[in-house]
């Protein structure tokens, strides 16, 4: 059988079956379309700013290592005009982070990109395998979500930066519609299809990866010989959202589009204006909410870090407390916090976490550039 | 430090709950030993039938009125007939039990007939529905090695002497004698449409050109790139016979046996479908006729057949209770051959799996999808579901795929393997003539039905496609003509009844 040609330039010899499409095409065809359609949705949604600071959040895994590849070809290729940094939480988690920060520092001096590594331990003072061995794992990813929220802000505010970047992909979101769906989050799911979150006075986050399937990083950044880890955190034992990974993997199969169509789905509803106005009234914790929702609750800042919150403390610096002083539950539930304020005010030598500086316009650190 | 195994760490699982709450003594009368468990809560015998009775009225009543959720002490009083969907399934089979006891049974009580409170002349004591139709649409022709069960059905529906049985065809989506049978304007120019390109490219032949509605359905099913489209385009089909029925038998409303657990899996089947858009309808619909009516043929002026689904608060186990303890004979459904990979049957054994380990999840996507709302107006109706369809679709479509270079000459990047001669001379090359295009007139769903293809290449049968062009059914075609003088493009037609003229003209008529 003679080699099939590839149906978008018709010239070369198709390589690979397209997951978005099906179609048969070759290789330097792939790589065209799936940076065009990167470079599609960035203009589209208008992300950025000419001299815009973006600080790309890499995780040294297959999408953050593609994302930032496909971001310094962009800018370079349509002249974004953008200042690109990467940006790297370390939670402390042996095993799962170790590797893939070597991933991002070979990154670093691959791409010629500044590089700024942030540890949990660095911030607050504990790693994620010590919140584990005191909290267990039922609550864990209370603590991960809530330090890494924060931790990426102060990153970002140290580099000076106006964007953070996030290597979400079209499989994530279509599995946030489905999951928050399933969940009744109806806050969410108002929101989880958006391309840029934004509150006020803080940091835009955005995902130009939005439309990408993940086999179709996996598949360029096997085409390009971009080397990064698959590493599964090791302490989400998160039954629920294995159920939706799992029925949308098999709707994939049956049907490859099934990923876009439900992100335009996501995209072709909202929230009807009745139910926000009873969600406005029913708001009370901030803390419940949503990353949008959650900054317009936030007019104040903590007390104790300057962070960003509706309380007097920020939920960080709850949960920092409530590890310090053994009663992790406090930041979690009525009862723990019952429980520490009955166990007295806070003691004076509690650790806290550094006073929060939002973005000025100059870096705030050093940031680690090639040698 | 965890080791992350679950099988010795109990936290590393969700925990499943018990599977009633408190105790195994009925929750509503407090005394009789509990018999079923509907969501951790336990009903004994007596009190679950008024339990699923009180929902299936609290969901139904509300619109039967004319005016939606209005007052309803002056009684209730439909502004038409009443059709009832009978799939032969279980939630329509308990739906035609609930329709009949509730609103056809005389009262009765030991000592005989009760009189009705006010007399039997009382405006509140007078039929909801003045008639009541069945119908059933028998989809055996589109699939092979399926029986046809229209008289397992019509046995059913005979027990109840209060309903006139319509039996139809799947086929009849591609019937003009059907068409015309329901008062629709008789076709001049019959369409196919190309599904081989993803502008569905459209081409005409002659009244009597077209094979038999039998060939025409098959040849359209064959044509479906996926398994996951043959349902999808069934049931849009069935839906349209549905309606239609409705319009013709002068129906204000259309009865759906869906329970909650059917209507959850079929919000999320059409959510995976790219049917974000028309999520409120898959709940509740009004859908208007465009065609014309003969008031021949019709009793009542056609108009909004509203589209009730009343077991939406009801679960597929309480339905199956209620089947079982009253003896109700279910036909039964048969999944079509292959359809097991299709969207909808993995959606269906999703949720059913689902259901088991957290039962609450069925009504939380009901609930959560009765709070959505389309984002934008509708830029149109799509020809062939119906149904409201946003604008933009394609440019969508055409900007987070490409799926085409033609528009390459303009780009400011361009591959570099791609041969400069060609992209010099394409913008110059001037286009051959095309034959109009189906895809702007359809919605997102439909669209994606017709052109979505599986990564293990497409299930459409060669053998089975008689001809390049696929027929369209009957609403489709007497929905446009081409007007040949505007270089092929299509006018979408509809014939303006007096009324609607008036409408358009009313604020400046003086005399109203």
């Amino acid at each position: 059988m003679a080699p099939r040609t590839c149906a978008l330039c018709s010239t070369a010899k198709a390589m690979l079956k397209r997951p978005k499409t099906g179609q048969q095409i070759c290789r330097e065809c792939f790589f065209y379309v799936f940076e065009t359609e990167v470079h599609n949705t960035i203009t589209q949604s208008k992300l950025f700013r000419l001299g815009d600071r973006v600080a790309i959040g890499a995780s040294g895994g297959k999408d953050s290592t593609v994302l930032a590849y496909v971001m310094k070809t962009l800018n370079e290729r349509h002249n974004y005009g953008l200042d690109l940094f990467l940006l790297s939480i370390d939670e402390g988690i042996t095993g799962y982070r170790d590797d893939s920060l070597e991933t991002v520092k070979r990154n670093q001096q691959q791409y010629d990109m500044p590089l700024k590594i942030l540890s949990y331990d660095e911030l607050y003072g504990w790693t994620m395998d010590a919140i584990v061995e005191q909290v267990g794992r039922k609550n864990n990813c209370t603590f991960c979500g809530v330090f890494r929220r924060q931790a990426l802000d102060r990153g970002a505010a140290m580099l000076a930066v106006d964007h953070i970047v996030t290597g979400h992909n079209a499989d994530d979101i279509a599995e946030t519609v489905l999951m928050n769906i399933m969940r009744g989050d109806i806050a969410r799911l108002g929101r989880c299809t958006s391309i840029c979150t934004q509150g006020e006075d803080t940091i835009r986050r955005s995902k130009p990866f939005k439309y990408a399937y993940e086999k179709e990083i996996v598949m360029y950044a096997y085409f390009k010989k971009l080397d990064y880890f698959s590493t599964e955190c090791i302490y989400s034992p998160d039954a629920y959202r294995g159920h939706a990974r799992a029925f949308l993997k098999d709707l994939e199969a049956a049907r490859p589009s099934a990923i876009i169509d439900i992100i335009h789905s996501g995209e072709a509803f909202e929230v009807r204006e009745d139910v926000k106005a009873t969600q406005r009234v029913q708001r009370k914790d901030p803390f419940s909410l949503c990353w949008n929702d959650w900054f317009m609750c936030l007019s104040e800042t903590c007390q104790r870090c300057g962070y960003m919150s509706s309380n007097e403390l920020c939920k960080a610096c709850t949960l920092l407390e409530g590890l310090e002083r053994g009663m992790a539950n406090s930041g979690i539930t009525d009862r723990g916090r019952k429980k520490m304020e009955a166990d007295g005010p806070t003691p004076n030598n509690l650790r806290t976490i550094p006073f929060y500086n939002p973005p000025s316009g100059n870096p705030a650190v050093t940031i680690e550039t090639l040698a | 430090m965890s080791c992350g195994n679950p099988q010795t760490e109990q936290d590393a699982l969700m925990i499943r709950r018990k599977k009633f709450d408190q105790a195994r003594t009925c929750v509503k009368c407090k005394t009789n030993s509990g018999s079923i468990v509907v969501r951790y809560a336990v009903y004994c015998k007596e009190c679950f039938f008024p339990l699923v009775a009180s929902k299936f009225r609290r969901s139904l009543e509300p619109t039967i009125n004319p005016i939606t959720d209005g007052p309803r002490r002056r009684g209730l009083k439909a502004s038409g007939n009443l059709l009832l969907g009978l799939s032969g399934g279980l939630g329509s089979t308990v739906l035609l039990d609930l329709v009949n006891r509730t609103y056809f049974k005389e009262p009765s009580t030991e000592n005989g007939i009760e009189k009705p409170r006010g007399g039997k002349d009382h405006p509140r004591n007078g039929s909801v529905w003045a008639k009541t139709a069945v119908c059933y649409v028998e989809t055996c022709s589109a699939f092979s090695g399926v029986r046809d069960k229209t008289e397992e059905i019509r046995a059913v529906v005979d027990k109840y002497d209060r309903f006139d049985f319509i039996p139809l065809r799947i086929e009849d989506a591609f019937d003009n004698a059907w068409w015309e049978n329901i008062g629709g304007p008789p076709t001049q120019q019959e369409f196919g449409v190309d599904v081989t390109n993803e502008d569905l490219f459209l081409s005409t032949f002659a009244t009597g050109e077209t094979d038999s509605p039998v060939s025409c359905l098959k040849n359209y099913i064959a044509s479906l790139p996926t398994q996951t489209a043959v349902p999808s385009a069934v049931q849009t089909l069935t839906r349209l016979l549905l309606l239609h029925t409705a319009m013709m038998t002068a129906s204000s409303h259309l009865l759906l046996g869906t329970s909650l657990t059917s209507l959850s899996i079929s919000l999320i089947s059409s959510i995976s479908q790219g049917g974000g858009f028309v999520v409120r309808e898959e709940a509740q619909e009004e859908w208007t006729p465009r065609m014309s009516v003969d008031s021949n043929t019709t009793e009542r002026k056609a108009g909004t057949v509203r589209t009730v689904r009343p077991l939406r608060d009801i679960g597929m186990k309480e339905c199956g209770i209620w089947a079982w303890w009253n003896g109700l004979h279910i036909v039964g459904r048969e999944r079509f051959p292959g359809g097991r990979q299709s969207i909808g049957a993995l959606t269906k054994d999703f949720i059913i799996g689902l259901e088991r380990d957290y039962p609450s999840t069925v009504s939380t996507i009901a609930r959560t999808c009765a709070k959505l709302a389309p984002k934008e107006g509708a830029d149109s109706i799509c020809l062939i579901c119906e149904r409201p369809a946003q604008y933009g679709i394609q440019d969508w479509k055409a900007r987070i795929s490409i799926r085409s270079f033609e528009d390459l000459s303009s780009a400011s990047y361009r591959p570099s393997h791609f041969p400069e001669r060609i992209i010099k001379t394409s913008p110059t090359t001037p286009n051959p003539p095309r034959s109009p295009s189906l895809t702007p007139l359809l919605c997102y769903a439909c669209h994606t039905t017709l052109t979505s293809r599986s990564i293990r290449g497409t299930t459409t049968n060669s053998s089975m496609i008689r001809r390049q062009s696929v027929p369209l059914p009957v609403w489709v075609n007497s929905r446009f003509d081409i007007d040949e003088k505007s270089n092929g493009e299509i006018w979408a037609r509809t014939q303006m009844k007096g009324d609607q003229m008036k409408a358009s003209i009313a604020e400046f008529l003086l005399n109203g």
